[in-house]
């Protein structure tokens, strides 16, 4: 287990390295110029020179690669040259909303979808059934920001129950106010979910295991809860897992609807003004929120499944 | 000043027209609301967030126009844009030699940390903004030595006669921080700064909101009304919308100008527009073939239907353009003669050019941009009728203003705002070669332009200014080094509750006269 473990992390390391330089060559091949950004259209050529001189812009790439992983290995992001104000600091407000709100979505993804695959999958050509199977086709056929942006009119608007977007001070406040774009990201991955432990729970109440239950005179709810649905959960985790980088980029898109202040809105301002180090920092949290994930998405399918031995 | 197209937002015009029909109708616009009172908080959502409130650092209107309610600037742009009103200077002149201008400042403003504003601040606060990586210095570097007579006179020597000299000291950048930043570095300044304005700052959480607080001590009395006011960051236009519908938000900056006609039939909510300096234009790259030949720009300054694209694209909001100069500033020309749709004529002058029987070309567009794609196509169906076959190329934001300043284009939109008061700014940013950026990226480069622009800068007496600018609107109108389309004004929907707002020309937004009824 531990040397599992020690060889899973040594893994990462190379795909981590990965993700830093092939977004630090992507960013600095595009065309654009964070000094003129910053400076506005009608600075002078020589105050942009002095910026790009300040900000070490005019070095060579090589150079300036090589000075970006020193800062990196001693645990600084550098300085984000649009918002004047060092990224640890940025990112310490940042990243801890945008994982509250990939969390949020995944424990409201799973509460949604076990209920509606279980019952789905218990008549499979029902009513109820063609009813939730219709839900998922219009679910999955609605972009993310249309489907948010309904939501802050019925639910933000004309019930009024959470605000309009926007995150307030207070813990049990920012809380609230997650829910609503939580809601919509989980939305996104529901029909996915659904599809796939309605499928594995049929191919399940269809197997051996579950006739012997029965003939063993167990009641039905102990059956769907100890057996089907722990060996449909199986699939569930690996799809949510794998479906945890989608997760993160509806959090992208959400986040600018719903005017929460994550790592989205940041990466954004990123890009737009061509803010190296932000879009750098941000794109190697992301990676790591995923490595992170596949990781403890191995542990998680282990334990379900004995059959999967860590070594 | 940089001003963002909602590019973020693009995606969800559609849903936010959905949505705001889904409102009830009565109501109008009317802002009567009785009598001014005192206190209340303002919440005002905006697209983008500030990036620093150091006066010299920014360009963006985020932060300019908190920068604004911050601090004090000697002088002040009047509301309709067309010259100054004081501020900490009471009055200013120029010398008889025309070669350095006096200011005299009031005695009793002070500074939110209790130290009085005194003319060491002004001389600090310049020399900030004279820095060589400061994105406004061009504005200052005219000004060769400054002295301090007394506690509240300043005196700047220019390097010759510079009749805007009063204008430039209203820019934000201008604006007067206390010497020596009250003793902080720059950077500790930034994140707990101190000025003389109606405001003081309160706290700023990066990506979310900002606010700002009641300067009890405010020299002008009687003012501010309100309690507070917090800047929240809301990126989608329809977001915005719907906050301002729910109560959360008082004022929306920039609501989709799809969304306003739905916005106008609610009852609490006003939408008003407010002339801003804002120009809309085509560039075109006159070093390229044949853009270079006069006929051929011309030919497409006649053959494109700016009322059809006003329409369909801006809603109506704003005003078909002519003279380059916006009508916001005195030396606007509006009896100017430019080229208006025809295109039968266009068709004729076409025929005169190198390339009678048309020809292909490109216009390049940001990505994102959702006006900008509609403009295009229309020009592209426009252009099509006399025989120019229009290719629609789509860059990323960033990488198209690298391309624009490598001169790497055919075709390009964009736009222009002026920072100060005075024409001098734009007058040369958008009309001179070395004045800004190539005559607006054009590559056009007149000695005569040049000339002119000078004359202006230098004479002190009007008739003289404007008969210069006059020259100068005619002159491009007769190169076209680039089509200007709109006059395109501000836009702001608030709560009926709110009073008493109304953007100058150059975006200040002046809250200090606002006030809230309950």
């Amino acid at each position: 287990m531990l040397r599992w473990f020690a060889r899973r992390l040594l893994l990462a390391v190379p795909v981590v390295l990965g993700v830093v330089t092939i977004s630090f060559i992507l960013m600095h091949l595009a065309p654009g110029d964070p000094a003129r950004s910053a400076l506005g259209e009608k600075a002078d050529p020589a105050a942009v020179a002095a910026l790009r001189h300040q900000w070490g812009l005019d070095k060579t790439l090589p150079a300036q690669y090589v000075s970006y992983l020193n800062q990196l290995l001693h645990g600084d992001l550098g300085t984000s040259l649009y918002y004047h104000t060092s990224i640890t600091t940025l990112m310490a407000q940042r990243l801890p909303v945008t994982l509250a709100l990939i969390v949020m979505s995944a424990v409201l993804a799973s509460l949604i979808s076990i209920p509606l695959a279980s019952r789905s999958a218990s008549r499979p050509n029902g009513a109820t059934s063609f009813v939730i199977r219709l839900f998922n086709a219009v679910i999955q056929g609605s972009p993310t920001f249309f489907v948010g942006s309904m939501l802050i009119l019925f639910l933000g608007v004309r019930v009024a129950i959470f605000p309009a977007g926007g995150y307030p001070s207070g813990f049990g406040a920012r809380a609230w106010a997650l829910v609503l774009p939580a809601l919509t990201i989980a939305l996104s991955i529901v029909p996915l979910l659904v599809r796939g432990l309605r499928a594995a729970m049929i191919e399940s109440l269809g197997s051996e295991y579950v006739a012997f239950a029965r003939s063993k005179g167990l009641p039905e709810s102990p059956i769907r809860h100890r057996y089907v649905l722990r060996n449909a959960g199986i699939s569930g985790v690996s799809i949510l897992g794998i479906q945890v980088g989608a997760l993160a980029s509806g959090a992208l898109v959400i986040e600018q609807v719903f005017a929460i202040p994550g790592m989205g809105s940041m990466l954004m301002t990123g890009i737009l003004n061509r803010d190296y180090a932000v879009v750098q920092a941000c794109t190697l949290m992301f990676g790591l929120v995923v490595v992170v994930v596949y990781l403890v998405t191995d542990l998680v399918y282990a334990r379900l499944d004995p059959r999967a031995r860590l070594s | 000043m940089t001003r963002t197209k909602t590019l973020r937002g693009a995606v969800v015009v559609v849903a936010a027209t959905a949505l705001a029909a889904c409102s009830s109708s009565s109501g109008g616009t009317s802002t009567s609301g009785g009598s001014p009172t005192s206190g209340g908080s303002l919440v005002m959502a905006r697209a983008d967030e500030a990036t620093s409130l150091l006066p010299s650092v920014p360009t963006d209107n985020a932060s300019i126009w908190i920068i604004e309610e911050l601090y004090d600037t000697l002088t002040t742009p009047a509301q309709d844009g067309k010259g100054v009103t004081p501020s900490l200077a009471t009055s200013w002149k120029q010398s008889a030699d025309k070669l350095s201008w006096t200011f005299h400042m009031r005695t009793d403003a002070k500074f939110t940390n209790g130290q009085p504003v005194t003319s060491a601040d002004v001389v600090f606060s310049i020399k900030q903004n004279q820095k060589a990586d400061a994105p406004f210095s061009f504005i200052d570097s005219v000004v060769t030595k400054m002295d301090t007579p007394d506690a509240h006179t300043v005196v700047f020597h220019t390097k010759e006669p510079w009749a805007p000299l009063p204008a430039d000291m209203a820019l934000y950048a201008n604006s007067i921080v206390p010497k020596n930043y009250a003793g902080m570095s720059a950077s500790a300044f930034a994140s707990s700064p101190i000025g003389s304005g109606p405001f003081k700052f309160k706290n700023w959480t990066k990506g979310s909101s900002l606010t700002i607080v009641k300067n009890a001590k405010y020299w002008k009395k009687g003012t501010p009304r309100l309690d507070s006011v917090e800047f929240t960051v809301v990126p989608d236009s329809n977001t915005r919308s719907t906050q301002l519908a729910s109560g959360q938000i008082g004022i929306n900056e920039y609501p989709a100008n799809s969304s306003i006609k739905s916005l106008q039939n609610q009852p609490n909510i006003s939408v008003n527009t407010f002339p801003s300096s804002e120009v809309d234009y085509l560039g075109m790259n006159t070093r390229r073939k044949p853009l270079s030949d006069l006929n051929v720009r011309k030919a497409i300054s006649q053959a494109i239907d700016k009322d059809a694209i006003l329409k369909a694209v801006l809603y109506g909001y704003g005003k078909v353009a002519n003279a380059y100069l916006s009508p916001t500033t005195w030396a606007h020309d509006s009896s100017l003669k430019a080229n208006t749709y025809d295109v039968a004529a266009a068709k004729a002058t076409l025929a005169k050019s190198s390339v009678p029987h048309g020809f292909s070309t490109t216009i390049t567009i940001p990505s994102g941009d959702q006006n900008s794609s509609s403009e295009a196509q229309l020009v592209q169906s426009d252009l099509a009728k006399i025989g120019i076959n229009v290719t629609i190329k789509t860059l990323d934001p960033a990488a198209l203003v690298t391309a624009k300043h490598a001169g790497n284009f055919d075709m390009a939109f964009g736009l222009y705002t002026t920072d100060i008061v005075d024409p001098d700014e734009i007058a040369r940013f958008a009309g001179t070669y070395d004045g800004g950026v190539q005559t607006l990226y054009s590559g056009f480069k007149s000695a005569q332009m040049d000339k002119l622009a000078a004359t202006a800068s230098r004479a002190s007496d009007q008739s003289t200014r404007k008969a210069a600018y006059d020259q100068m609107q005619q002159i491009m109108a007769n190169n076209v080094p680039y089509v200007t389309l709109f006059y395109v004004p501000g836009v702001y929907s608030y709560s009926k509750k709110v009073h008493g707002f109304q953007p100058g020309a150059t975006g200040n937004y002046f809250l200090e006269k606002v006030w809230m009824s309950k």
